[in-house]
């Protein structure tokens, strides 16, 4: 079967007839594992890092885009560079630290030297070499990546030159990145210290539908939902606010161009308190910066996917979280509690103990996750047929609400709302259709070579 | 200030060894065997319990208010929360439950003062998921803060550290 046949198979993406389905086997095809990494992760923009991570000239950290390792530092000058980590001579990881601050890379094996630029400034034993005609003039200097740029301080790098700039790429997933960056008084965000990296069995797909899925909350959560009520019953309302009366209720979601969306909830009563709200002072600060509208978005739970492998999730603690493939079946993640720059101490105690709290394997909501994307990879094996998991949402929007994208002063390409208990999953769509148009471009291009 | 003792120094002996080494070994038992009540009840009620994450290779965080901890309780009712999410059967993590099996060794009492004795030690769990057949081990080192009380001892304060801290899908207090 060519593989454009087979991609069909895999996507059944039929606007007009209401109709799409993902193939079980997108899940668990090792082949299609290997396409998706040469022409997904490593053909497009993806998250490497904060501008904060990396403040002072030198300051590195390493880490991968899709099967590729890569070094993100900032040189002498300031500038951020990001290049393959591995050495010209032998291919050795230049680097092999996970982050440090430090002029020179010297590869461990023979010896060659880079500096903060990516520059070799040593060949070991040059003279001696017995070097080819030509091997000064050739370029020795690490690799680096073929486009390379950054939004509100989140650094994306891209192993193609063949992607939109940037700002075009993540289209009105900058307003939702304003929202989270906005903030904090000076307008950066950082990571708050502390390395939190887990595994699950089971592909990366289903981390990538479950930050987009509120419809899975109450009953995959059920445990933590008892422990919030039960907390909220003993009466600690630290953090909690309220919508205005005449907001309709409900949830919604932003679907945007190259595969991003963002799902959201207008709730009249939280099930916990938010960072944000848990500092009068600090909101109040805020709120005069950015007026009424954009705090009672901040205030909103807002779930940011950015294609193909970052998720913010802002919710009573504001997480950033990324994953790296490891096979059709096995997946790294790496999960960072996500800071406003100069929040009050108060503020960013309840943010780390209500990141704790959610998050991570350890967490009380996110350990649930894991097993259940485990759960879900035993079950594709079985040839049940298409899955009716990517419908709701998809027969036409009767409702009249809100003026939601225009409150925001966003164009998003589609966008839907629905009761409280809608759980959407068009916005699952965008990133299954630049899935397969990456595919496709790629399959399509070895086709014509 | 600790007295740790040294090879030709025993500490001063005010507390119990045997009794302090015991309430570690029952404490991992109570884990293995899922009594998870008597568990809890081993601690004090504004106990600490402590599992911080990495800040890189070599050091481990030091703050919990401005560092990342995979937990972080001030309480025991927090590690009942714990409890009371498994025992309800709607906690997926839960359904099955692994079988664990947790090893203490390497013991070192330090006296800190009449009511206050700290235990370094060395575990390793061994976690089986009947589900999936999958095996794994999580290692580390565990800090105890233990007081005396009308019962025994009680404790204070728990600090584990994992080493091994890349987590496969799941990591609660049963495990650690």
């Amino acid at each position: 079967m060519t593989i454009h046949r087979r991609l069909d198979r895999l996507l059944d993406d039929r606007p007009s007839d209401q109709a799409f389905h993902v193939s079980r086997d997108a899940f668990t095809d090792p082949e299609i594992f290997e396409l998706e990494m040469k022409h997904v992760f490593e053909a497009t923009w993806s998250f490497v890092g904060l501008e904060t991570q990396i403040p002072r000239p030198h300051d590195y950290v390493t880490t991968f885009i899709g099967r590729q390792p890569v070094l993100l530092v900032r040189d002498g000058e300031g500038r951020i560079g990001c290049f393959l980590n591995t050495c010209r001579h032998r291919g050795t990881v230049v680097c092999p630290f996970k982050r440090g601050r430090q002029k020179f890379h010297v590869c461990r094996y023979h010896g060659w030297a880079y500096d903060s630029a990516g520059k070799n400034i040593t060949v070991t034993d040059r003279e001696d070499g017995q070097y080819p005609a030509g091997f000064d003039a050739a370029d020795r200097n690490l690799v680096p990546v073929a486009r390379l740029d950054s939004y509100r301080g989140l650094i994306f790098a891209s192993l193609s030159a063949d992607v939109p700039p940037l700002p075009d790429y993540l289209d009105g997933a900058r307003a939702f990145i304003d929202l989270v960056a906005d903030q904090s008084p000076v307008g950066q965000l950082e990571f708050v210290p502390g390395d939190i990296t887990y595994t699950f069995d089971a592909n990366w797909k289903l981390q990538f539908e479950n930050g987009l899925d509120y419809y899975h909350f109450n009953s995959t959560h059920s445990s933590y939902v008892d422990i919030l009520a039960q907390r909220v019953k003993s009466g600690d309302a630290t953090g909690f606010t309220s919508e205005r009366a005449d907001e309709v209720e409900g949830q919604g979601s932003f679907n945007f161009r190259n595969g991003h969306a963002v799902n959201w909830s207008i709730k009249r009563q939280l099930r916990y308190g938010r960072a944000l709200a848990s500092d009068p002072a600090g909101l109040a600060e805020v709120k005069a910066r950015v007026g009424d509208t954009r705090l009672k978005w901040m205030l909103r739970q807002r779930n940011l996917t950015i294609f193909p492998s970052l998720q913010i999730i802002d919710i009573s603690s504001a997480q950033l979280r990324t994953w790296r493939p490891l096979s059709a079946d096995k997946t790294e993640m790496t999960s960072h509690c996500l800071a406003p720059v100069g929040e009050s101490a108060a503020a960013r105690r309840f943010r780390i103990r209500a990141y704790e709290d959610f998050f991570n394997p350890s967490g009380l909501a996110t350990s649930d996750d894991n097993v259940m994307y485990e759960f879900c990879q035993t079950g594709y094996a079985a040839q049940a047929g298409d899955t009716l998991g990517h419908l709701r949402g998809l027969a036409p929007d009767t409702g009249g609400h809100g003026d939601h994208a225009r409150e925001l002063g966003i164009a998003p390409v589609e966008y839907a709302f629905g009761k409280p208990g809608f759980g959407g999953e068009t916005n699952f769509h965008p990133g299954y259709r630049e899935w397969r148009r990456l595919l496709e471009r790629a399959t399509g291009e070895a086709a014509n070579a | 200030m600790l007295d740790r003792g040294s090879l030709d120094r025993p500490s001063a002996r005010r507390h119990d060894q045997l009794g302090v080494e015991r309430l570690l070994l029952i404490e991992a038992q109570y884990l293995d065997d899922k009594a998870w009540d008597a568990w809890a009840n081993l601690y004090e009620p504004d106990a600490v319990y402590w599992v911080p994450s990495w800040l890189d290779e070599y050091d481990l965080v030091t703050d919990p208010d401005t560092q990342v901890s995979y937990i972080y309780h001030t309480s025991r009712a927090q590690l009942q929360e714990r409890i009371g999410r498994i025992q309800s059967r709607k906690s997926i993590t839960a359904l099955p439950l692994p079988r664990t099996l947790h090893m203490i060794a390497n013991i070192v009492v330090s006296e800190h003062d009449e009511l206050t004795v700290e235990a370094r030690s060395s575990w390793t769990t061994h976690v089986f998921d009947p589900r999936t057949r999958r095996q794994h081990l999580h290692f580390g080192t565990y800090e105890h803060r233990l007081v005396r009380t009308a019962e025994g001892y009680r404790i204070a304060r728990k600090k584990i550290v994992i080493m091994n801290d890349c987590i496969p899908t799941v990591v609660d207090f049963y495990s650690i």
